[in-house]
């Protein structure tokens, strides 16, 4: 009887351990698709073994194509156009396409597999992307809700950036959020002391990475980022500009005037700043130090609802009114917008209405 | 019943950190199925649907992010201030759904009572009937928001 039950246990174990050996093998055959060749720009080849998504094989190549979805492809971050191979268009992908960009081969990295060889396009700055690991040396409160992290880079110690372009920000796993996720951050700091960058970040009530920021990251600490990012930034064009910011949209500007101070740029330059109310004033010192560098720079902080007792008496109302009573028209303007998707929109409707033409107002593309 | 792979891939999105800090499902011991479910039937109770709950916070969070930040008072019942922030959120489920990070605070005012929405919320009660788990840091009581935006 025992005999029989240990015969019988030894037939069940040897016939799964041999259909987990053909298991093994078989996947190895089918799903082993061996080193493939990547040719990037019709110039640079890159050897990875195939299997993985086009985006992961890029990043173990140190090629960081900007993604917000981690890869699931449900934010449409990671296009590429792929020239030969990838295989056919997935249903994955073709709500996040336009039909343009689906004629042209334009792919979502995260979805198209390698399993062969593959002629990709990607832009040349994408090649500029590291990643950086550097040592967080300051932490200043800027507002209730607003602070400015400085962080020193270690490795590599320097990083080449426009003014404008925004970094992505690793946050490490912590008590309540039990994965590293990534967050977009504008640099806000001098372009030529490009030995550090500054972020200044606003606090999101239960936001993973800013309760990260705001509770939990400490002066002496190690962070991690890859960057730059972004086509935001200053064109080079004679046309006088309006800025208009609301909040942590006041970063990517920061380093735009180092730039345009270093520039010693003469162009008419008028920065709208709106607040709701004068706590959320900020860098007041610093506008005024880019005013006086700057003969033709001027910032106007506008306070929707300034309290009687502050005593508030600069413009008031949204920052988009504050515009509209500051000119008639803007023909002939470029305008640059950093803030949430409202404030853009907003202010998207009035300087359409006021003479810019699309073409000539500027933000990030995935703000 | 069964459940298919989707779901059980679908729970796993839903219980990580990946997308929202400490999930969508908080400590609830329940399948999102369930959860679903369960809230479906309080809202029957209730004599509301989701469909009409979603367009109701859809149409307070669009009166009030008008005014940037600022608090509006509407219908002479509430004060509602939208807060926004630079980026978008992505909907858990398998399809392509991207909204704003803005978070709508909702506040009666002969009551004091206050709810606070983000605009995936209204599309997680609206496409696919989901409140959130149990515990998880915005989950909305389906008797809370009914308490507020209707009576
Ligand atoms: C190009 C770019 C540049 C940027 N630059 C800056 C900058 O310079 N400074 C800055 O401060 N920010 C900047 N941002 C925004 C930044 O990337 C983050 O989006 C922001 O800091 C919030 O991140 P978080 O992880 O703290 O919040 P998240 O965890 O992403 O949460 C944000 C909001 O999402 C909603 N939410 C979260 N979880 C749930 C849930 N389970 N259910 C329902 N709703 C939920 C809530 O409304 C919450 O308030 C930038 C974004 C982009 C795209
Ligand atoms: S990484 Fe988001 S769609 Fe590919
Ligand atoms: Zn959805």
């Amino acid at each position: 009887m025992v005999l029989e039950i240990i015969r019988d246990v030894l037939a069940v174990s040897s016939t799964a351990a041999f259909l987990t050996l053909i298991l093994v093998v078989c996947e190895g055959l089918i799903l082993n698709y061996g080193s493939c060749e990547v040719m990037i720009n019709g110039s640079r080849k890159e050897t990875v073994q195939g299997g993985k998504s086009l985006l992961s094989s890029l990043q173990e190549k140190k090629i960081f194509i900007p993604s917000a979805c981690g890869g699931r492809g449900t934010c449409g971050v990671c296009k590429v156009k792929v020239l030969e191979g990838g295989g056919p268009l997935l249903p994955t992908e073709t709500p996040l396409l336009t039909k343009q960009e689906q004629q042209a081969g334009v792919r979502l990295s995260c979805q198209v597999k390698v399993r062969g060889p593959l002629a990709i396009e990607i832009p040349e700055e994408l090649f500029r992307v590291r990643q950086y690991q550097a040592r967080c040396s300051r932490i200043e409160d800027l507002t209730y809700d607003m602070k400015r992290f400085t962080f020193e880079l270690t490795e590599p110690d320097t990083i080449p950036f426009t003014a404008g372009q925004y970094v992505q920000l690793r946050c490490p796993p912590y008590k309540g959020s039990r994965e590293e996720v990534m967050r977009a951050y504008s640099i806000a700091s001098d372009p030529l002391e490009n030995r550090r960058i500054d972020l200044i970040i606003r606090r999101v009530p239960k936001g993973i990475c800013t309760t990260w920021c705001f509770e939990y990251l400490r002066e002496g600490d190690p962070v991690s980022f890859t960057g730059p990012f972004g086509d935001f930034y200053l064109r080079d064009t004679q046309t006088p500009k309006l800025f208009i910011a609301g909040g942590s949209g006041i970063a990517p500007f920061v380093s735009i005037l180092w730039q345009m101070k270093h520039a010693d740029d003469g162009r008419q330059t008028v920065f709208f700043f709106g607040a709701n109310r004068t706590e959320d004033l900020c860098l007041l010192d610093e506008m005024k130090a880019f005013e006086q560098a700057l003969p033709n720079f001027r910032f106007v902080p506008v306070v929707a609802r300034p309290a009687p007792e502050s005593r508030w008496s600069g413009q008031t109302g949204l920052v988009t009114e504050a515009v509209q009573r500051s000119f008639e028209r803007l023909d002939g303007w470029e305008g640059y917008l950093c803030g949430g998707p409202g404030m853009i929109e907003a202010a998207i409707r009035v300087l359409r209405q006021m003479g810019i033409p699309d073409e000539k107002i500027y933000y990030d593309k995935f703000a | 019943m069964k459940r298919s792979p989707s779901d059980i891939q679908l729970e796993k999105l839903l219980r990580s950190s990946k997308l929202a800090a400490g999930g969508f499902m908080g400590d609830d011991p329940r399948t999102p199925e369930e959860v679903i479910r369960e809230d479906a039937a309080c809202l029957e109770r209730l004599g509301k649907t989701a469909a009409q709950i979603a367009e109701r916070m859809r149409m307070l969070t669009e009166k009030a992010s008008a005014a940037l930040g600022n608090p509006v008072q509407l219908e002479d019942k509430f004060e509602v201030r939208c807060e926004e922030w630079k980026g978008g959120l992505i909907c858990p489920w398998p399809h392509p759904g991207r909204f704003p990070k803005r978070l709508t605070v909702c506040r009666r005012l002969d009551t004091g009572r206050q709810i606070v929405w983000s605009d995936l919320n209204i599309h997680l009660i609206e496409a696919h009937g989901f409140f959130e788990g149990k515990g998880a840091s915005y989950r909305l009581e389906p008797e809370d928001l009914v308490r507020v935006l209707f009576e």
